[in-house]
């Protein structure tokens, strides 16, 4: 069978999939699913017999996960949902990452307030990863403006990088039994310490297989101008990595703004990366002028890719989880808009073109190939 | 040993598919509390929508006691009588 591109689109109103042929030229929308419920993270798990999951933070019930066996047609809740043990003191608000685990069923998810919880079973039953989630600092953290958040997760054999908000980058190298907090050189712009143990407001991470030990870091940037204690931070944005996350060094040279969420890499050339720099004041597209920016040699230089977005007058937000790209031969970026736009940036992203204009504000998209 | 009150729990749509798409169940209670424990022992799917993992009835559902709303009567500890009505019902909100 030819290729499919199957996106998993996380609205504020529940999750719409939308599925193409390998061509891409166009895409037929399903859903919503979990109607007027907000969905933070999805996933569209291609191990085995493909599964797209997606989250469902009701306000009124509670969170539940979604899962889908006919590639978004049709959409069930899985038999439990994470939660704390009722000693435990906290209670489950948001659902924000789910990420494939190591075993074929296992899903790992993120929560707030920031934890950790694992799935044996596709998501069926949820236990939580001590090892983070009642860490010795995890009392300590803060909210960051979208909430405390556990939203990244990345695995690298037996490493495991997690992204929190605020609480910095975590690292693992014994599967995710322990975690030491793994921040140096990444700056915080909200504390008169500009490089503390932990604490820092990172945005997004991501890492390619063919690329061992490098790690590219969307953070909490724009406090170039900041004149208080600690003095102006202007690069502590866009960050790289070269030793598993132990060290970060700044890579935000060239770019409009240190401020973004969203960091993806190429799915075959580990040395191209793209951001999407937004107004550090108004989180929105600098100059109201819509953009993503691509390195070709892992940060040193950047382009800007403008080709399609309007030249003005478009004053969007694009969250974390709200850009990726497919692995096509030549792969596509997608990219989600809080004002309800679906972006498709073909030939890498060097031509842009609206999918869908008027979808509920977009917080995650998810694309795979099945 | 005095029995509890046999009370009506009434459900809303959305709860329903929780509890074998029962729109009300007949419990044992002597106080609301009471009722959500025992929602919590036999109807614990029922009871995670109801109640957060810490005990706290979720931020966005009102809890009514015939026509009254339980904050304006005793909260948690509003006693119950047989014949007695618990409505639990989201909140008007959203957007």
């Amino acid at each position: 069978m030819s290729d499919r591109v199957i996106l998993a689109i996380g609205t504020k109103k529940g999750v719409f999939v939308a599925e193409s042929g390998g061509a891409r030229r166009g895409f037929a929308l399903r859903g919503p699913f979990g109607p007027g419920v907000p969905v933070y993270a999805a996933l569209v798990d291609t191990r085995g017999t493909t599964r797209v999951y997606a989250s469902s933070c009701n306000p009124f019930f509670g969170m539940k996960i979604l899962r889908s066996t006919d590639l978004g047609r049709s959409f069930h809740e899985t038999k439990s949902a994470p939660a704390f043990a009722k000693d435990d003191g906290r209670a489950l608000a948001n659902i924000w990452a789910l990420e494939p685990g190591p075993g074929k069923k296992d899903i790992w998810c993120g929560v707030e307030p920031a934890a950790l919880f694992r799935s044996q079973d596709a998501g069926d039953s949820w236990e939580i990863v001590p090892g983070i989630s009642h860490h010795e600092h995890a009392r300590k953290w803060q909210p960051g403006g979208g909430g405390l958040c556990l939203h990244t997760i990345l695995r690298d054999g037996p490493r495991v990088h997690l992204g929190i908000s605020t609480g910095g980058h975590y690292l693992s190298d014994n599967g995710g039994e322990t975690f030491a907090a793994s921040n140096t050189g990444i700056g915080a712009g909200f504390a008169p310490n500009p490089y503390p143990e932990f604490g820092q407001c990172v945005h997004k991470i991501a890492r390619h297989d063919a690329a061992p030990g490098r790690l590219y870091l969307q953070n909490h940037g724009g406090w170039a101008e900041w004149t208080g204690p600690g003095g102006p931070r202007p690069d502590i944005g866009v960050l790289r990595s070269d030793d598993h996350g132990r060290t970060w060094r700044s890579i935000a040279k060239g770019l409009p703004s240190d401020f973004g969420f969203p960091i993806v890499v190429h799915p075959h050339n580990a040395n191209t990366v793209y951001v999407a720099p937004l107004d550090p004041a108004t989180r929105t597209c600098p100059g109201g002028a819509p953009a993503v920016w691509r390195s070709e040699n892992a940060g040193e230089s950047w382009r800007r890719l403008a080709r399609g977005f309007p030249k003005k007058e478009s004053y969007f937000t694009i969250l974390r989880d709200a850009m990726d790209i497919d692995g096509l031969k030549t792969p596509a970026l997608y990219l989600g808009t809080t004002t309800g736009q679906l972006w498709i940036g073909r030939d890498g992203g060097d031509a842009w073109a609206c999918l869908f204009d008027a979808l509920p504000p977009i917080h995650c998209v998810k694309v795979a190939v099945v | 040993m005095e029995t509890a009150p046999t009370v009506t729990v009434h459900l809303v749509g959305p709860l329903r598919r929780y509890c074998a798409g029962a729109s009300e169940l007949l419990i044992p209670a002597g106080t609301v509390r009471a009722a959500l424990n025992h929602l919590e022992r036999r109807q614990a799917d029922l009871y995670a929508n109801i109640c957060d993992e810490t005990g706290r009835v979720r931020r966005h559902l009102n809890v009514f006691v015939n026509a009254h709303h339980v904050r304006d009567l005793d909260g948690l500890e509003t006693p119950l009588a047989p014949g007695d009505v618990i409505t639990v019902l989201p909140a008007v909100s959203g957007g």
